[in-house]
Parts: C-alpha cells; sequence; structure tokens
C-alpha cells in the first residue's frame, strides 16, 4: 500500500477556477518526487492537500481522494496529521512561531505529544542532521534567511515524519547552500515531495518526477525518462540557456570606487569594493549568501551611502528589493505600476513582463510569482538610467526566466542593469559580464 | 532570573506605579524602568518615542479637559461643551502624574517586549494558548517596523520616497495588509504542525530559583508599600 495517495482530486480555492483537476498520484515509503511546473500550476496546492490544509484551512470545492498513512484527509485535521507529515513552506519568516532556534525546534514536537524526556535531544539531533548544530541558543531574529531555512527543515526533521513535504525550500540560497539543504532533506529516510523552480540541483535527487500545468498532471515518469521527455517538450527546464550576444557597455553610468560599508556597530559587509557599469551591458552580481552583494548593490543605486569610497552615478536609479511582492502599496495592479504616473504606460510595462490581462487585479491576489513579475513592472516603468534588481529570478519558473532575461537584454541598450543572484542559469542566461563577491578577480563571461 | 519571575515583578511595577499618589515616587519607578529598557539598546526606540508620545499628549491634554483647583496659571477661552479652559497648579500635578504612570506601564511592557525570553514564559504557562497569543502579539511591533521599512525603502528604489505625514499615512494600509496575510501564513504553518491538537507536552522547565522567589517578594512588598505609605 502506498504511504499517500491522491484520487480523482479536483480542487478550487473559494469563488476560483479549479487549482487541481483530476489530479491522481501515488507516494511510495522513503521515495523522492519532483514537482515541477510553472507558477500557478498547482504545485502548492497540491502539497497544501497531502498536508490536508486543502481543504480544511483554505475552504473551497474539494472533489476526489486524499489519504496519507491510511488516513482520509477530509476526516482528519492537518493538526493531527502533524509528525506524520511535515512540511516546510517556501518563506521561512512566515513559519516561525517562537523566538528561540531551540524552541522553535521544539515546538511542533511539543504539539504532537512527544515524550519530556526525549525533546531536547531530538531538537540537538535535528539541529545536527541539517548542519545547524551551531545555531543553537541563536534568536530566530539573528539569522538569515539560509539558517532560518534549515532551521524550519530541523523543525519538520525532528518530527521523524514519513512524508516530508518542501514548497520550494531553497529559494533563499546560493548553490551550495540548496544542495547541502537538499541532501539533509533527502538523506532521512522519509519519502519527500519537493517543488522547485530552479530543477538541475534537485533532479539529481529525485527519484520520480511530476509535472504539472494548468492544474493537471502532464508528467509523471521516472527521473531519467522525465528528463527525456523534458528535453524535448520544455527545454527550458533542463538546457542551460546562454546569453550568445555578449556586449561591451559604452558610457560609465554607475562607478563604485574602494567603499566600505558595516551596518550599525557591527563588522564591515564591504571593505574596499570597486565597481564599474557601463549604458548598455547587464551585469550579475553573485557570491555566496552574505558575502554583501545585496549591501554593494544598494550603494550603486543610492540606498545606502557608504562609509568610506564613492559612488557616482550619472541618471535615475531604480532598485528591486529581494521579495518585493510584499512592498505592494496599491488596490489594482496598473495603479501600482503608475503610482500616480501614467496609467498607459504602466498597463504597457504590465503586458511586457507577462502580466497580460491583470490590470485591475488585486496586488495581494496574484500568485507569488507574478507579484515578483509586477515588482518589476514598478521599475521599469520610469525607464531608469541604471536599474538594480535584487534577486529577480525568486519564485519564477524557468520558461519565465527566459522570458524575463529577453525582457532584459531586450531594453539593457537604454541603461546600464545590475543583476544581483545566485541563480547561476540565470546570470548565463542574461549577463555580459559576471562580478563576484568572493575573493576572486572579476570574470568576464565569453 | 526565570522570565516568569521577570515577567512578574514587572507587572508588580507597573501596578505600584498606578497605585502610588506621590509625584516623586512615580517618576523614580518610571526613571528605574527607563533604565531597564535602555537595556536592550537601539530596539528600544520605538517603544520608548511610543511611550514618550502618550505620556506627552496626557500631560498636554487632561489640563485642559479637568476643572480642579484654585491656583489658577493661564486663563483661556470660554468653549462649547468644555467650557472655562484654563490650567491650574492642581490639574498640572495630576496631569503630571498621570502621565508619569501611564509612562511606567509603557516602560514596564516595553521591559517585558524587549528583554524576557517569551519562549520560556510560554512553556511554563498554563494556559498556553493566551499566553502564544501575547507572545506573537508581542512580536507585531517589532515586525511592523521591519515591514514599513521594507515599504519605504521599495518606494525610495522606485523614486518616489513618501513624503511628509501624509505620504507616511498612505502606507498604514499596506502595511495592515501586510500584516494580515502574514498572520494567515503563520496560521496555516501552526496547524501543519500540530499547533491545537490534544495531548501535547513541554520541555521540562528548571525549578523556581531563591531570586525568583525573592523577585515575586518584592513586586507584592511594592505595591503594598505603595497603597499604604506612597
Amino acid at each position: 500500500m502506498a504511504l499517500a495517495s491522491i484520487d480523482k482530486l479536483t480542487f478550487s480555492y473559494p469563488g476560483a477556477a479549479p487549482a487541481l483537476r483530476d489530479v491522481s498520484l501515488r507516494i511510495e515509503d522513503g521515495e523522492a518526487l519532483l514537482l515541477l511546473g510553472a507558477s500557478g500550476s498547482g504545485k502548492s496546492t497540491l502539497l497544501r492537500a497531502l498536508a490536508g490544509l486543502v481543504p480544511w484551512f483554505h475552504g473551497g470545492r474539494f472533489e476526489g481522494r486524499v489519504q496519507v498513512a491510511g488516513r482520509d484527509t477530509r476526516r482528519t485535521r492537518p493538526a493531527e496529521l502533524a509528525g506524520t507529515v511535515a512540511s516546510v513552506f517556501q518563506d521561512p519568516e512566515d513559519q516561525v512561531v517562537l523566538g528561540g532556534v531551540e524552541a522553535e525546534v521544539a515546538f511542533g514536537l511539543e504539539n504532537v505529544g512527544a515524550p519530556p524526556r526525549e525533546i531536547a535531544a531530538r531538537v540537538r539531533a535535528a539541529l545536527e542532521a541539517v548542519g545547524a548544530a551551531h545555531l543553537e541558543g541563536r534568536r530566530v531574529t539573528e539569522l538569515s534567511g539560509g539558517e532560518l531555512q534549515r532551521v524550519c527543515l530541523a523543525s519538520a526533521l525532528a518530527l521523524e515524519p514519513l512524508l516530508l513535504l518542501l514548497d520550494e525550500p531553497t529559494s533563499q540560497l546560493d548553490r551550495e547552500g540548496a544542495e547541502a539543504f537538499l541532501e539533509h532533506a533527502l538523506g532521512n529516510g522519509a519519502a519527500v515531495v519537493l517543488s522547485e523552480q530552479r530543477p538541475a540541483t534537485a533532479l539529481r535527487y529525485a527519484d520520480r518526477v511530476v509535472f504539472m500545468e494548468r492544474g493537471r498532471v502532464l508528467l509523471d515518469a521516472p527521473r531519467d525518462d522525465a528528463v527525456e521527455w523534458l528535453d524535448e517538450h520544455r527545454p527550458a527546464w533542463t538546457q542551460q540557456p546562454s546569453n550568445s550576444l555578449l556586449r561591451a557597455g559604452k558610457e560609465t553610468v554607475c562607478r563604485v570606487e574602494r567603499v566600505s560599508f558595516a551596518y550599525g556597530d557591527g563588522p564591515l559587509v564591504l571593505d574596499g569594493v570597486s565597481l564599474e557599469l557601463r549604458c548598455g551591458e547587464v551585469v550579475a552580481l553573485t557570491g555566496p549568501n552574505g558575502c554583501g552583494k545585496t549591501t554593494l548593490a544598494k550603494l550603486a543605486a543610492g540606498l545606502l551611502e557608504p562609509q568610506a569610497g564613492s559612488v557616482e552615478r550619472g541618471g535615475r536609479a531604480a532598485f528591486l528589493l529581494q521579495d518585493p511582492g510584499r512592498y505592494l502599496v496599491r488596490e489594482r495592479a496598473d495603479e501600482e505600476v503608475a503610482l500616480g504616473g501614467d496609467l498607459a504606460a504602466a498597463r504597457r510595462t504590465l503586458a511586457d513582463v507577462g502580466l497580460v490581462g491583470c490590470d485591475a487585479r488585486h496586488p495581494r491576489d496574484l500568485s507569488s510569482g507574478e507579484r515578483e513579475r509586477l515588482a518589476l513592472a514598478t521599475v521599469l516603468v520610469g525607464d531608469p538610467g541604471l536599474l538594480v534588481l535584487d534577486e529577480p529570478t525568486r519564485g519564477i519558473d524557468p520558461e519565465r526566466k527566459r522570458e524575463l532575461a529577453a525582457l532584459l537584454r531586450a531594453q539593457a541598450g537604454a541603461r546600464a542593469t545590475l543583476v544581483v543572484t545566485h541563480d547561476a542559469a540565470f546570470a548565463r542566461a542574461v549577463a555580459d559580464r559576471e562580478v563576484s563577491l568572493v575573493p576572486e578577480p572579476e570574470t568576464v563571461l565569453a | 532570573m526565570r522570565p516568569s519571575a521577570a515577567a512578574l515583578l514587572l507587572l508588580g511595577l507597573a501596578l505600584t506605579a498606578l497605585v502610588a499618589h506621590r509625584l516623586w515616587a512615580v517618576g523614580a519607578l518610571a526613571l528605574v524602568l527607563l533604565a531597564v529598557c535602555l537595556r536592550a539598546g537601539r530596539r528600544a526606540k520605538p517603544y520608548l518615542w511610543g511611550t514618550l508620545f502618550s505620556a506627552g499628549f496626557v500631560f498636554l491634554l487632561s489640563p485642559l479637559l479637568q476643572s480642579t483647583g484654585y491656583h489658577v496659571l493661564w486663563s483661556g477661552p470660554d468653549l462649547p461643551v468644555l467650557g472655562q479652559v484654563d490650567v491650574t497648579t492642581e490639574e498640572l500635578r495630576i496631569a503630571g502624574i498621570n502621565a508619569l504612570r501611564l509612562a511606567a506601564v509603557g516602560l514596564a511592557f516595553a521591559a517585558y517586549a524587549l528583554l524576557l525570553d517569551h519562549d520560556r514564559l510560554i512553556a511554563a504557562a498554563t494556559a498556553r494558548r493566551s499566553v502564544l497569543a501575547a507572545a506573537l502579539a508581542t512580536r507585531l511591533v517589532p515586525t511592523l517596523e521591519r515591514d514599513a521599512a521594507g515599504l519605504v525603502e521599495a518606494l525610495r528604489g522606485r523614486g518616489l520616497p513618501p513624503e511628509g505625514l501624509r505620504g507616511h499615512a498612505a502606507l498604514l494600509s499596506p502595511l495592515l495588509a501586510g500584516s494580515l496575510e502574514r498572520g494567515l501564513n503563520l496560521a496555516e504553518a501552526m496547524e501543519a504542525r500540530g499547533f491545537g491538537r490534544p495531548g501535547r507536552t513541554r520541555v521540562p522547565a528548571p525549578a523556581w530559583q531563591l531570586r525568583d522567589y525573592g523577585a515575586v517578594a518584592l513586586s507584592i512588598t511594592a505595591i503594598a508599600v505603595a497603597a499604604l505609605w506612597l
């Protein structure tokens, strides 16, 4: 008998079109299943159905049956499934309940009634298993996104679940961090269902791949067969794009010279770093988590002032924050982009980023990938001389990433563009030049 | 000191400030609590501004709404509803003591929010659900502060920084919407992690030490002394 089974599941959120249509799936003990599909294809909804959160938490219309460890999710509350099932969601900040690392990991164990004398040992073991033992005693507010994501994984693994559900858990991690995370997550014997937008690493660990489109399962196959199918039918998911037309920049738009910066009384984040951005070129700024990429980008855009060194800029700069979908201020997508300016231009820009027909929608009703594109439109609309994008591909599927790369390159001639990213494939697709913030000299893609 | 004992001590000091009638006693208590809050460093800033603003508002407004005392310092106009507006020495004294009381209560809450380990407080609580709700609510201020900074930074990045009171006030609605969205996500994560399921256990807590009992005794003594002599 399968550990989990989904039979002919069709589900609609209240007042919406079906997010899942006639989905059937079986998950065996210890299996690693990779869930792929474009933004809004139903991956997150499927994970929520396996956790019982659909329909219990979200309501809506539910047809079909989902069983996990022999229990029907329509008759078993998500809280009662906890322990058998454990989830790690995309954004760690929205799932952390308590303030200290150990208390946070212990929270789920206490809820499921773990023997009190075992809790401390299981917390320690889970933190060690994800390489986060050094975080014991820390406050969660002091942790980086990557560290917090590991604490969330430790919280899930401490429950010793039979089924582990991971919804884009590596979106904030650099490549090394993502690999380490997946090794920890998949090496614990639990069956794992993993949704990913950067499939290259995850494909190495998966036993089986499910590809979803518009709420339906388009492919359910063993990994090698799935890779062949993806190569043929959805090449963006397996093939590494490259930028065949490298351009040399023209006049300098921004010159950052020997800047140093520290937040408050903390240690120096940047020390004597220089960067030059020229009109017509796209520069990818890469490096591991915590190396100061965002700080350098903010200095270049004028959002921070250096404590030493200088920044010279010609023309207006626009900066797109990480996780920009959180920081939307209007109640219609077109008004959000225009922000009191030209509505017609705003609608054209929305179309440029692939949000045709979304003009009147409330920004918070959009999916996370759509919000990222809306936020991108808000900075593109003013035709800035310097465009700085901080991790613009988070939550965006590979096909949309290609479109984004093409868009940025098509518009690159009129400005200098700096893209901060740990998505190596996107950097190759979009950039004329890559600047790495590790102790290596500047490298030029060619 | 255990967080539950520290919380009881802070509650005792706040009650003492409410019970005491002497200006110097309430002022001294507010100063002690201010010194405690300053240990939190820069994190204390929004709490201190909030407390200062509220206490200042009470001090400025309440003399205008009262009609107490004979030693008139300033005579104002005769207004509809309010009547004769004047300020007396006695009204100023009452306003001062009320403002200091409010400041002391606000600072006691700030010390609770900034310096106590809420995880251990929740672990020790009998009414865990209520205490967890209170602890999550306590985190609202720093979370809102971070979100507000993010909103302002996002607008600066678009070249449209919010300007003036009106510009900043316009951020309240998206701030609230973001907060509600975060609350929903958190509730979903808590449900998925078994919150509310019967049969929960807790990590064994260490026993109370002498200083914990001392803190509770000090708290009760302070209230009694304030009620009888201050």
